[in-house]
């Protein structure tokens, strides 16, 4: 400060220019704090590549066309892993996305006053399940019961010879790809009911009041008013669900089965990216096993990173955790 | 005058879509529901004293959970300390200092993306930067892991939070003549308290029940062990480990520590929630 | 009212130098491209109410920012020109902004009482500044609330929130927390624009009471507030100083035909 006479112009009492160097210190922390979040992110990513590294120079692009995983030959081919995570998470969307819709439509549209916040609040409850509670649930109690009224049924039911009796073929002790797409299905339910909901409550009342004032029903304003006003957001909400699904461990792990290769029907065991990474990496045989592993988990964190990244930019920060 | 055809389509298409809706609801009231009651009546049977008291036993052998739920403890408080620092950090810069910045939405837009990132990922970054080099599993390494998990959600909610606050609060205190520092930390975050509170619980339910993460970071460990250098013993893992065994008394167990997590998560999101629909005194 | 054939487009009033406080020359006010305040020029009087008034966004509450630098906090916001507050410039660079708050005190529109107790709202400025000992504290903090006109009803309850108050009381404990670093100047942009009418009444009798030790700028929507309060009245329009002058000559004889057509209600 310079020690000029004027009143204004002074140093001032001490603490403001402590108060000035405070400030700097304390805006570089809070900055820190932020870079040091994006460098996690961009940590992950190189991690991954480095470590996985190994399985790309050695397999090439066969790596994800093969589906194959030998740990005795010391073939590894992501194929059946990549396929079991896609056609998981795909059929869990198919499950969940009219059953969220349905959700979000009642709690919107239907639900009496009263029951408004404790059935809201039990739909979050159901999203803060642990993973392992859903893993665990999946494996003793809904696999038996899957088996005994769903695929016994269905395999009894396809004639011999056909098409039916191939894709119903397996098992029917519960587990497999459609078992731990139902699991996931139930998992993802509350994230996209939830943004949903609050996706329908941003449709201004004018809007919806006008159209019900013509005399539509509730279906038709869902159809033709309140759904197309939010259509970019319900896509982004979509994406959001895909991309936990796809990333969904524990409660996959414990009723997928765990074959690698490619599944032949809807009963058949399976395996995701995921799934194997937790079964395998633990026991690893060997560093070309634990290469191929990280290497699958770069795979997954791009496809993930693609869905989510989409999802956001279509829902902006709406996006619900 | 609607055609009586038409009307009749139409009000059978809205009846329908009502009961899907009114189905589709009591669909998730169901399984919540089923889950809650099979949690309840396999965790209760295996719930005494013991499962407090004693560490995991062999299979065949008396125990309990304790070393599982002391590492836990201990995993995700220590997990906690770290990502509330960098998670209010973070939050506040890209409050008070970010809003309009480039660098600020990449931040932001990454921030939301690592929220919802597989957290099994997460697990193998923590083993690649920590594990590897050092040889060892570890309750740090877990701990580290499940703060990176906890981060983003502290720094959404803190940010989220930051912003409701009315600008006139800030411009009051400079107007005052104090400093941003000050004007942050005695006023907004004070102002902000509530919600940052609700966003740390809300973490705190999230991590308490992830077990991927854990997965090759703590692993698991047989005894009690409250040194965090060795691997250490977690709820989430033990479970993973009993259930899939085929040794009965350890599924007991898997279901009674099933319960126990299951039941603090579910405390934690509640009274998160209450006080996040405290009214505002104002 | 009569109007010579020719009305002037502007009339600034010019006041003895000795009686000016706060002196605008050639202001200009930009956000981001947009130009907001346009070669502003007029002379506030110390120890006087000087009450800004025009349409929605004539450039009042923004000229009212520059003289505490408040915009500062904003890095679009750019002011050239001068603003002296007894003959020095404080948009100058090297300014102390802390010092220059501690001179210049301000209450916003809606009341913003800080999130801790009514004695730790009225004590938060004297904190920034000095370190007094308790009791020495405790006088100021009774001063400013008594000046405010808000100890006799917070006196037994100093240690509740400051959001257990009325919002007329909330908004005299913004004025005592404002007043309580014993500021020259205080700035006040629509007071009382959040109030009902029994809290304005109130709040209009303290600032006519605090005029005899402060240099008060107030900005205002209601031109009633404006007469009843203020010794000068300057009326601004897009941004530009149109009229300025003693209130009682621009209320009952506008010289402008723009605040002629303002104060008789032809629009805004």
């Amino acid at each position: 400060m310079s020690e000029a006479s004027s009143a204004i112009i002074e140093a001032g009492p001490a603490r403001t220019a402590r108060g000035a160097a405070l400030d700097r210190i304390f805006e570089a922390l809070c900055f820190s704090a932020a870079t040091l979040l994006l460098a996690a992110l961009g940590g992950i990513i190189v991690a991954l590549a480095i470590g996985g590294w190994p399985a790309f120079a050695k397999f090439g692009f066969h790596f994800f066309t093969t589906a194959t995983w030998d740990p005795v030959a010391e073939v590894y081919g992501a194929l059946g892993a990549i396929v079991g995570t896609l056609v998981s998470s795909t059929l869990a969307l198919l499950f969940a996305l009219p059953l969220a819709l349905g959700v979000a439509v009642f709690l919107v549209e239907l639900c009496p006053n009263v029951l408004r916040r404790p059935i809201g609040t039990a739909v979050e409850l159901l999203a803060g399940i642990p993973s392992i509670v859903y893993g665990m649930w999946g494996l003793f109690v809904f696999a038996p019961w899957f088996s005994k009224y769903i695929q016994m049924p269905a395999m009894m039911a396809a004639p011999v010879g056909s098409i039916w009796e191939t894709l119903t073929a397996g098992v029917p002790n519960g587990a497999g790809i459609l078992s731990a797409s139902a699991i996931l299905a139930i998992m993802i339910l509350p994230f996209m009911a939830a943004t949903l909901r609050e996706l329908l409550l941003t449709v201004p009342s004018q809007v919806r009041e006008s159209a019900y004032g013509l005399g539509s029903t509730t279906f038709e304003v869902m159809r033709k008013v309140s759904l197309p006003y939010v259509r970019t957001g319900a896509i982004g909400a979509v994406m959001l669900g895909l991309g936990r699904a796809l990333g969904e461990t524990m409660a996959v792990t414990f009723i997928i089965g765990n074959a690698h290769g490619l599944p032949t029907s809807i009963f058949a065991s399976g395996s995701t990216i995921a799934s194997t990474i937790a079964n395998e990496f633990a026991e690893a045989t060997g560093e070309m096993h634990t290469a191929s592993l990280i290497a699958l988990g770069l795979v997954l964190f791009v496809i993930t990173f693609a869905v989510l990244a989409l999802a956001r930019l279509l829902i902006g920060r709406q996006a619900h955790a | 005058m609607i055609a009586a055809p038409r009307r009749f389509g139409r009000t059978l298409g809205n009846a329908v879509f009502l009961v899907f809706c009114w189905a589709a609801t009591g669909v998730a009231l169901i399984a919540l529901a089923a889950i809650l009651w099979s949690l309840l009546r396999q965790g209760i049977g295996g719930l005494d004293l013991k499962v407090f008291t004693m560490s995991t036993p062999a299979p065949g052998s008396e125990g309990g959970l304790l070393n599982a739920i002391l590492g836990s403890i201990m995993m995700c408080t220590l997990a906690m300390i770290g990502a509330v620092i960098m998670g209010v950090l973070a939050g506040t810069w890209l409050s008070e200092y970010a809003r309009n910045s480039r660098y600020g939405s990449v931040v932001r837009f990454l921030n939301d993306v690592l929220l919802s990132a597989p957290s099994i990922l997460v697990g193998l970054f923590v083993y690649e930067i920590i594990v590897a080099p050092t040889k060892g599993f570890s309750g740090y390494a877990g701990a580290v892991a499940l703060a990176l998990l906890a981060v983003p959600v502290i720094t959404r909610t803190t940010e989220d939070v930051l912003r409701l606050q009315p600008v006139a609060l800030r411009e009051a205190s400079v107007a005052l003549g104090a400093p941003v520092w000050r004007t942050i930390l005695a006023v907004i975050w004070k102002a902000a308290q509530g919600g940052m509170l609700t966003g740390a619980l809300l973490a705190f339910a999230r991590i308490s029940g992830e077990t991927a993460p854990l997965l090759f970071t703590s692993l698991n460990n047989q005894f009690l062990n409250l040194n965090m250098s060795q691997p250490m013993a977690n709820l989430p893992v033990v479970i993973f480990q009993f259930a899939l065994s085929a040794y009965d008394d350890w599924r007991r167990l898997a279901w009674t520590g099933a319960m126990l997590i299951a039941v603090s998560v579910l405390a934690v999101t509640i009274i998160a929630r209450l006080l996040a629909r405290e009214p505002r005194r104002s | 009212m009569t109007l010579t054939a020719e009305a002037p487009e502007t009339s600034v009033l010019t006041l003895p130098q000795d009686r000016v406080k706060i002196e605008i020359r050639g202001l200009n006010f930009f956000y981001g491209k947009k130009q907001a305040l346009h070669d502003v020029t007029a002379g506030f009087a110390r120890n006087a109410v000087t009450a800004m008034i025009g349409p929605s966004g004539c450039g009042k509450s923004t000229l009212l920012r520059t003289i505490n630098r408040i915009y500062s906090l904003y890095p679009g916001q750019q002011a050239e020109g001068q603003v002296l507050i007894d003959g020095e410039n404080v948009l100058e660079p090297r300014v102390n902004l802390a010092s220059l708050r501690a001179r210049v005190g301000m209450v916003f529109q809606k009341p913003t009482p800080f999130p801790m107790s009514i004695f730790d709202n009225v004590a938060y400025g004297l904190r920034l500044y000095e370190h007094l000992p308790k009791s020495e504290l405790q006088g100021r903090v009774e001063e400013a609330l008594q000046r405010a006109a808000l100890w006799g009803e917070v006196k037994d309850k100093l240690k509740e929130s400051g959001f257990s108050l009325s919002g007329g009381q909330q908004q005299r404990l913004c004025v005592a927390r404002a007043i309580a670093v014993r500021p020259e100047i205080l700035l006040l942009d629509e007071p009382a624009s959040a109030l009902d009418p029994i809290s304005t009444a109130r709040l209009e009798e303290t600032i006519s009471e605090l005029k005899a030790d402060y240099t008060i700028v107030i900005v205002t929507h209601n031109m009633g507030q404006a007469a009843r309060l203020s010794d000068q009245t300057a009326f601004m329009y897009l941004g530009q100083m149109v009229e300025f002058g003693n209130t009682e000559q621009v209320f009952t004889n506008p010289v402008t035909t723009r605040a002629r057509d303002y104060i008789t209600g032809r629009f805004g």
